[in-house]
């Protein structure tokens, strides 16, 4: 079995590199149209014949990834956050093969493709051991409402893809009216929401890397019926520098790092819980690794990410790109109602005696349902096509986004054994 | 307000009619102003069944519900509306707490003065309360109103399509081509058609006049998806129909058979067994803890044949069905089923198996069986009779520190014997018995009898003792449950209906979104060829048709050509 997982953690790291390369590949076959001694289209072509060749490779080391670790496990591995955001990650890659043999557009691969990376990097912050199933996953359903839900927001993440590329496409970077600044200011803020996340990543692994480690305490007091006190002392390991302490506790051990010798604040009391203070505390540092990541890439380009993007796209029509985001999403909404809906409710009427209970997870998928019909009855609107359905492409995600990552770190529930530590 | 709807092709259109429907000319002013601009084909251009000239009050309210502007504001609102339960817990998932005070100090306890507003504005029960069941009901008025509001009037235009279309109607397509055709135009338009039914098309013809068509079913699918969505918020909200539906928890401890409420139904849990991970199986973060790997309750279902009402008898049983009740799987009979729904490690005796003493001569005169739960009410042990006096399955003192019991479960059971036989005085000798060995219950046993005495019940000649009560390390001469399961007992007879609208929901989905209706029109007037193409979906798919056809009849064009939205976005 050990042999089973160790091929398996291998052929991720190989996939992952994979990936990479092609969406090196795919960059270059964008961005070198201009290059001299060759044809725009001639290069486009050559490139991105390669970099999709590269994404196919790499999709084979992720379905062997998959396929091994479900051997060596035992169990299909789509049970705890690590496993659901590869799978995720796998299920956006099949997404964007079907979408690009129906399509073949080489600019959907190049924001596809690192979309994907940082799924799977941010899959890997959470730890990957494999764990056993506890009796609510013990049936079928796990292999069939996850991995339905999980295609479903695959083709909501190509959408996404898709409609960025659009909205970049289509800023007017002349424009100095009000609408013109603000269209240019939210594109160039989507890019920097993703290269916070990628902050994370890095920051997270720089310091695991690094080995580092902060224990704090938190004693909490509770009284019972009888009126007897019962005294609590919970304890929280933080991998990244403490700049914010757990509400109320007591440092047991603190590294030192760059001359920060103890928390500059605590969390606020309305973050009383023990992890409270030190998912805020990731969240600080995401975002000052996002500025500096952000400010160094607008270092090397000297101007917004998006106009130094935005001249690359110039010859792919908004109106197909458009068309694509729409038609991704079409094909991921049946899939999502079955996977993450209907699929669900026949579990949860198994597990639980009730097809629909309202927890947060089931609340939030019916949240991305709703979202995402009122984009497709929108979409039948005049004035609606075009950019403002791009932006509801994009907020879309980002509503998927927190149904899958946002209610399992913020709120729980039921679902609470998907989540991270 | 006067309005003109005869076409010039001689058709008369009702009101609101946006292209003819006879032969597709844009009736509508704004349609009219810019000739160029691409036709808006929503429903074919048909005036829905909503506009009419002069709407009555309840024609306003229909006029209302028909909206898809109203139908988006209502699922936003929903959308919103739903994101305020996730915020904090729902009161429903609090299922130890019952009374709204005792909510109340949850919330503050909790989640403090956020809690308590939260509270107080009836978000705790945020999808019980009446604004979220009645945008519910609105959406599914929508979902109708919409629904019939054009799907008559899109069925009635797509079932007498005429095929020579107005050139403005052509011309203004999505996908457009003109160019010129040499020779006869109704025999290129004979060759065109031959290619697109081999893509197929349904061609038909008319004097040099062409329409092709596919998959016009796909425009039902919406429809059919609300008719889904509709049978399911009905199967909801028939969930509400008590006799309908039955939600209950009932504890049993091994080897305990207990009515199910309100049913003929008896069920019994013969055992409860739980298996845990070995520390190998586990994650190294999971090390040293006990995570369940397997917990079953062995159940019996009984119903009831005789004496089931009759406080006298004990009432008959007949097994139904037996089952190990999993949390994937639930025993079902009858459209009843019963889930495992959690476990508490709690050990309780279920019989024993004392000794009666005669202190006197310190000689052991015989043992019995007693049931914790209904005891007999007399027992016979050697010459002796003990009758049972009094029973407290679940022993207490009140406030005037008499004796009572907390609950009728038998959590420690008291027994009080009357014991009559040889040499014993008149009225007997009365004494309790607690079979639990805690400290409290030997204590109260030690002064009961004591008062006994005192009061010249008893004389202290009597008492019930197990022997043995552990041999190698297991407990002798007592049957004990260690666990008691919780079981959820569902009834639910709209399930079979909300499963059937969401089938017919997904038919429609995939009916919808899978195939796209695609339609092209062309005429050929002296040799000049005109013709458009529409599809409420994939326009890239309908050029591909378009242009792969006109190539097979010798015109080279690339696909992206035929677009004619102009990119004006």
């Amino acid at each position: 079995m050990k042999w089973w997982l160790d091929f398996s953690n291998d052929a991720f790291i190989v996939a992952f590199f994979l990936y990479i390369a092609s969406f090196i590949c795919y960059a270059i076959a964008i961005a070198g149209k201009r290059w001299s001694n060759r044809k725009p289209e001639d290069h486009t072509a050559r490139w991105g014949k390669i970099a999709f060749g590269l994404a196919i490779a790499g999709w084979a080391a992720h379905l062997a990834f998959f396929f091994t670790r479900w051997h060596g496990a035992g169990h299909i591995p789509t049970s705890n956050m690590y496993e659901f955001m590869t799978f995720l990650g796998m299920a956006i890659m099949l997404a964007y093969i079907i979408v690009h043999l129906i399509y073949r557009k080489v600019v959907v691969g190049a924001f596809t493709l690192p979309l994907v990376i940082i799924i799977i990097a941010y899959a890997s912050v959470f730890p990957s051991e494999v764990q056993p199933l506890i009796p609510p996953l013990q049936s079928i359903w796990l292999k069939i409402h996850v991995t339905m839900a999980a295609a479903g927001e695959a083709f909501f993440a190509v959408g996404f893809a898709a409609a960025l590329v659009q909205l970049i496409r289509v800023v007017d970077f002349g424009r100095t009216d009000k609408a013109g600044r603000r269209a240019q200011f939210w594109t160039e803020f989507s890019l920097f929401v993703i290269i916070v996340l990628i902050g994370f990543i890095v920051s997270v692994f720089s310091f695991r890397g690094a080995g580092y480690e902060a224990v704090f305490t938190q004693e909490t007091v509770t009284i019972d019926e009888t009126g007897a006190e019962h005294s609590q002392v919970k304890e929280v390991k933080y991998s990244l520098p403490p700049i914010v302490a757990p509400y109320n506790s007591e440092t047991v051990s603190f590294q030192s790092f760059v001359g920060l010798k103890e928390p500059l604040f605590e969390a606020p009391s309305w973050l009383n819980g023990v992890n409270a203070g030190r998912k805020l505390n990731t969240i600080i540092w995401s975002v000052i690794s996002g500025f500096v990541l952000y400010g160094i890439l607008r270092l090397i380009a000297r101007k917004k990410l998006t106009a130094a993007i935005h001249p690359h796209l110039s010859d792919i029509d908004p109106d197909d790109l458009e068309e694509i985001s729409y038609r991704a999403i079409a094909i991921g909404f049946p899939i999502f109602t079955l996977g993450a809906l209907i699929f669900a409710m026949i579990w949860a009427q198994i597990a639980w005696s009730r097809f629909w209970g309202w927890d947060p997870k089931e609340v939030w998928a019916l949240i991305t349902w709703l979202f995402y019909s009122a984009y497709l009855h929108l979409r039948l609107s005049r004035g609606w096509q075009g950019t403002r359905s791009a932006w509801l492409a994009v907020i879309g995600f980002l509503v998927v986004m927190f149904t899958l990552v946002g209610v399992n770190l913020v709120i729980a529930g039921l679902h609470s054994y998907a989540g991270a530590e | 307000m006067f309005q003109n709807t005869k076409c010039e092709c001689g058709h008369q259109n009702p009101v609101g009619t946006v292209l003819c429907e006879s032969c597709g000319k844009p009736l509508d002013e704004k349609l009219l102003k810019d000739q160029d601009a691409p036709l808006e084909m929503r429903y074919d251009g048909v005036a829905r069944r909503s506009q009419k000239a002069n709407p009555h009050f309840v024609d306003r309210i229909w006029n209302f519900f028909s909206s898809v502007k109203i139908a988006v504001y209502l699922i936003v609102i929903t959308l919103i509306g739903a994101t305020f339960g996730t915020i904090f817990p729902q009161e429903s998932t609090l299922i130890n707490l019952t009374e709204r005070s005792e909510f109340a100090a949850f919330y503050k306890e909790e989640h403090g003065t956020a809690g308590v507003v939260y509270h107080a504005l009836g978000l705790s029960r945020t999808y019980e309360s009446w604004w979220f069941i009645g945008l519910l009901v609105m959406i599914g008025t929508s979902l109708v109103v919409c629904s019939l509001d054009r799907v008559l009037p899109l069925y009635r235009a797509l079932n007498k399509q005429q095929i020579r279309k107005h050139l403005q109607f052509i011309n203004r397509q999505m996908v457009t081509y003109a160019g010129t055709v040499s020779g006869d135009g109704k025999d290129w338009a004979e060759r065109f058609g031959k290619e697109l039914k081999r893509k197929r098309y349904r061609v038909y013809q008319e004097n040099g006049a062409l329409l092709a068509e596919k998959n016009r079913f796909s425009r039902w699918g919406p429809y059919i998806n609300h008719i889904g969505l509709i049978v399911f918020l009905l199967a909801v909200l028939g969930r509400s129909i008590p006799a309908w539906h039955m939600d209950q928890y009932l504890a049993l401890y091994e080897g305990e058979t207990r009515q199910i409420p309100g049913t003929n139904y008896f069920v019994k849990s013969v055992d409860f067994t739980i298996d845990y991970y070995s520390d190998e199986e586990l994650a190294s973060n999971q090390k040293g803890k006990l995570v369940a790997k397997l917990y079953e309750t062995k159940a019996v279902l009984y119903e009831c044949t005789d004496a089931c009402d009759d406080p006298t008898r004990d009432p008959v049983l007949t097994e139904v069905k037996s089952h190990d009740i999993r949390v994937n799987s639930a025993l079902t009979y009858k459209g009843l089923s019963l889930y495992q729904n959690s476990y508490q490690e709690r050990v309780r005796f279920i019989s024993v198996h004392p000794t009666l003493t005669d202190s006197e001569t310190g000689q052991a005169i015989g043992s019995f069986d007693l049931k914790m739960d209904r005891p007999d009410e007399e027992y016979r042990v050697g010459r002796y009779t003990l009758k049972l006096n009094d029973y407290y399955p679940d022993f207490g003192l009140d406030e005037q520190t008499r004796p009572m019991t907390k609950t009728r479960e038998p959590n420690n059971p008291a027994f009080v014997f009357r014991v009559t036989g040889p040499d014993v005085q008149e009225k007997g000798e009365i004494f309790i018995y607690f079979p639990m060995p805690s400290e409290k219950s030997k204590y109260y046993e030690q002064i009961l009898n004591e008062s006994f005495k005192t009061r010249g019940d008893s004389t202290g000649r009597f008492s019930l003792k197990v022997e043995n009560p552990i041999v190698d390390g297991k407990m002798n001469n007592i049957e004990f449950s260690e666990y008691t399961t919780f079981l959820n007992i569902r009834m639910d007879k709209a399930m079979p209906y909300i499963w059937v609208g969401a089938a017919i929901s997904m038919i429609g989905l995939v009916m919808g979104f899978y195939w796209q209706h695609r339609r092209i029109w062309l005429r050929i007037d002296d040799g000049k060829l005109s013709l458009g193409g529409h599809t409420n979906k994939n326009s890239f798919g309908l050029r591909a048709d378009v242009a792969w056809a006109l190539g097979k009849v010798g015109t080279e064009v690339d696909p992206k050509s035929l677009d004619n939205r102009g990119n004006v976005r």
